[in-house]
């Protein structure tokens, strides 16, 4: 496709429509992402179900525009409230309420949103010139490959996100990838799990699993641990624009952070935040400032989990893996919207990648202006009390699910997931991996099998390819690492070159 | 190793050996959907049993391991959980959660489809905000009436949802 094909393909989803439907979603993903308990993987779930009578670029347009609110927008309650939004935004509290408190929270909130900007930009930078380049690679994968990526990526996903034992992590995306089991083979039409169950013949929906394993147990925790707010007071303050861009080489290495994490499968936006603020802490001149109000922890913060984004999209575009867990409800409302995500999206829409670059820039537009209009009226809506919330979250669960299928089934399933979420919650098992399981399962399935076929049964197809040993050792290691193997050999070289000397 | 990591390695006992269950029963279907007779003109290795026995294994492995782990911890996983459960029933805040949680239930199972969408929305509302004191009655009537009025008017006529 010739560069003006692009550019007329691209002008024809940049409509005042779509520009309006985009503008919207930044702002309700603003709203949905500062208010604590709504993350942003639950609002995109949330508003898939609405999304249903769009057309697919109209509603893919709007959940990337809600993402992006949604990333930021964490960041005004961070500041404000001291309570992160969304978990990516956990890591602002730490510099951005202590700044508000000390009375200069207009200058904590121009600060995150110009942070959470240039995030944004790099990300969608890295995303338009990395996502042709991965999906000709992708080209030149087999099913060996595909197979060991799904597996590496929740394998992975587990052990970056898994804060108690790395195992958890594990488990969670081996729990994922047993749901995804369930339902008609894609191979063979084999009813595998669906108990003679109409109902589970094309397999567990993955948006009202999505919901439920979210919403319900934030429902709950907010309802059993009401909380006073203290909210921090506005100043009218101006920052100056010099005054942020003196941080530039921390907003640079926390954006390649945030890009280097988010193309890795499933681990997402907060991680991509507190690895940045380590990071930058440790090479700060100033590490005693941070935790206190420091504008650069703030920067490094806010500028990670922003460029996360188009980060975590790359995978998600070229590979189909999505990078994050709002990425993985984006994949499950792709495919609900007939876009199949992968190499083969370059053929079926040449110029999606370009027209998704085109609605982050105009989201992120949005939301330079929408940030800081906000930040005065969300000081009243975020005094808003949980015993009011939470149940209007509750009705937007059970609608959110309901109206995708409109089947009864997916309210019993929010209900179940809900349940099955507290569960993992109570026992530190992280919601990431198993979010990613549920959504590499099919390729993990299916690829085994046709590697296997496509070898005859021989296992050396795994190994005898430079990819697929590159991601096998990469398992192995990664699996050693996890079980300290490593350390021990370590220490055992240690020990015998002591005894030595 | 203090009270939390104790209790918190009990739970993973449990729900390790939980996830051993669930991954063991997996494999064992796997091993019956390799076998099922249906399946014997389908080949080997496309059989969609290879793939349900090697997660089905994996996890009951897993569950294993984290059922150990929770074992060493704990030590004492029953006595601990003996202590520990009327310990956690007497705290005010799993009262609350399993309040929240048979309002939920009577919402999903009880309300919703049998009475209209908006009467059965608007009482689960003003219940709720009721019961973990939202603020005055009149306030949860109007917040109660507003919010199902905009659901409504979002889900079933901009989104055309048919609501029951």
């Amino acid at each position: 496709m010739s560069f003006e094909q692009i550019v007329l393909e691209v002008l024809k989803t940049l409509t005042l429509e779509f520009i309006l439907l985009i503008a919207a979603a930044t702002f309700i993903g603003l709203i949905i992402g500062a208010l604590p308990g709504l993350t942003t993987t639950m609002g995109i779930a949330l508003l898939t179900g609405i999304t249903f009578k769009f057309s697919g670029h109209a509603a893919i347009a709007l959940l990337l525009g809600l993402y992006v609110g949604g990333v930021s927008g964490g960041s005004l309650s961070a500041v404000m409230i001291g309570i992160p939004g969304t978990a990516a935004n956990a890591a602002s509290v730490l510099d951005g309420f202590p700044l508000a408190m000390a009375g200069k929270g207009a200058k904590a909130i121009t600060v995150s949103r110009s942070a959470s900007i240039m995030g944004t930009l790099f990300g969608i930078l890295c995303l338009a010139f990395f996502t042709p380049i991965l999906s000709d690679l992708a080209l030149k994968f087999t099913s060996a490959e595909f197979f060991l990526i799904g597996l590496f990526g929740v394998l992975i996903s587990g052990t970056m996100t898994g804060a108690d034992l790395p195992m958890k992590g594990w488990i969670s995306g081996f729990v994922g990838l047993t749901i995804a089991l369930i339902g008609i083979d894609e191979l063979t039409a084999y009813h595998r799990f669906t108990f003679d169950s109409p109902q589970l013949t094309s397999g567990l929906p993955f948006i009202p699993i999505m919901i439920g394993f979210f919403g319900i147990p934030q429902v709950i925790e907010s309802l059993s641990s009401e909380q006073d707010v203290l909210v921090a007071k506005l100043d009218r303050a101006k920052t100056k624009l010099s005054e942020i861009l003196q941080h530039w080489k921390v907003a640079l290495r926390s954006g390649l952070i945030g890009v280097g994490i988010g193309v890795i499968p499933g681990i997402g936006e907060d991680v991509a935040a507190w690895v940045s603020y380590g990071v930058a802490k440790k090479a700060s001149k100033h590490p005693e400032e941070y935790g206190k109000g420091s504008i650069e922890g703030l920067v490094a913060a806010e500028t990670a989990d922003n460029s996360c984004i188009g980060g975590a999209i790359i995978p998600l575009l070229s590979l189909g893996i999505p990078g994050s867990p709002p990425a993985a409800v984006l994949l499950g409302a792709f495919l609900i919207h007939g876009v199949r995500p992968g190499p083969m999206l370059s053929f079926e829409f040449p110029a999606f990648v370009y027209q998704a670059v085109s609605w982050l820039l105009v989201a992120t537009l949005f939301m330079r202006f929408m940030a800081l209009w906000l930040a005065r009226p969300m000081q009243k809506i975020l005094t808003i009390k949980n015993a009011v919330l939470m149940p209007i979250v509750t009705v937007l669960c059970a609608i959110g699910a309901y109206s995708l299928d409109i089947r009864y089934i997916d309210i019993v399933l929010v209900f179940f997931a809900g349940i099955l979420g507290i569960l993992f919650r109570k026992g530190k098992y992280p919601p990431a991996p198993l979010v990613l399981g549920i959504v590499l399962g099919p390729l993990v399935d299916v690829n085994l099998r046709r590697a296997l076929k496509a070898s005859n049964g021989d296992i050396s197809i795994f190994f005898t390819r430079p990819i697929a040993l590159v991601l096998v050792v990469s398992i192995i290691v990664l699996i050693l690492a996890q079980l300290g193997v490593f350390e021990a050999i370590t220490s055992k070289f240690r020990r015998m070159r002591q005894s030595t000397i | 190793m203090d009270e939390s990591t104790r209790r918190l390695r009990t739970l993973d006992f449990f729900m390790g050996t939980v996830f051993a269950a669930i991954g063991f029963y997996v494999a064992i279907e796997g091993y019956n959907i390799f076998v099922a007779p249906e399946l014997v003109t389908v080949e080997r290795m496309t059989n969609p049993g290879v793939t349900t026995i090697f997660i089905g294994a994996l996890l009951a492995l897993l569950g294993l391991v984290m059922a150990i782990i929770g074992f060493i911890g704990s030590r004492t996983p029953f006595r601990n959980a003996k202590q520990a459960i009327p310990e956690t029933l007497r705290k005010p805040a799993f009262l609350k959660g399993i309040i929240a949680m048979a309002g939920i239930a009577v919402y999903f199972f009880v309300l919703w489809g049998r009475i209209p969408y908006v009467i059965s929305t608007f009482i689960f509302l003003a219940g709720m905000m009721f019961i973990f004191k939202a603020g005055a009655w009149w306030k949860i009537f109007i917040i109660s009436g507003i919010t199902v009025a905009i659901v409504w008017y979002v889900f079933g006529e901009l989104a055309m949802v048919p609501l029951p």
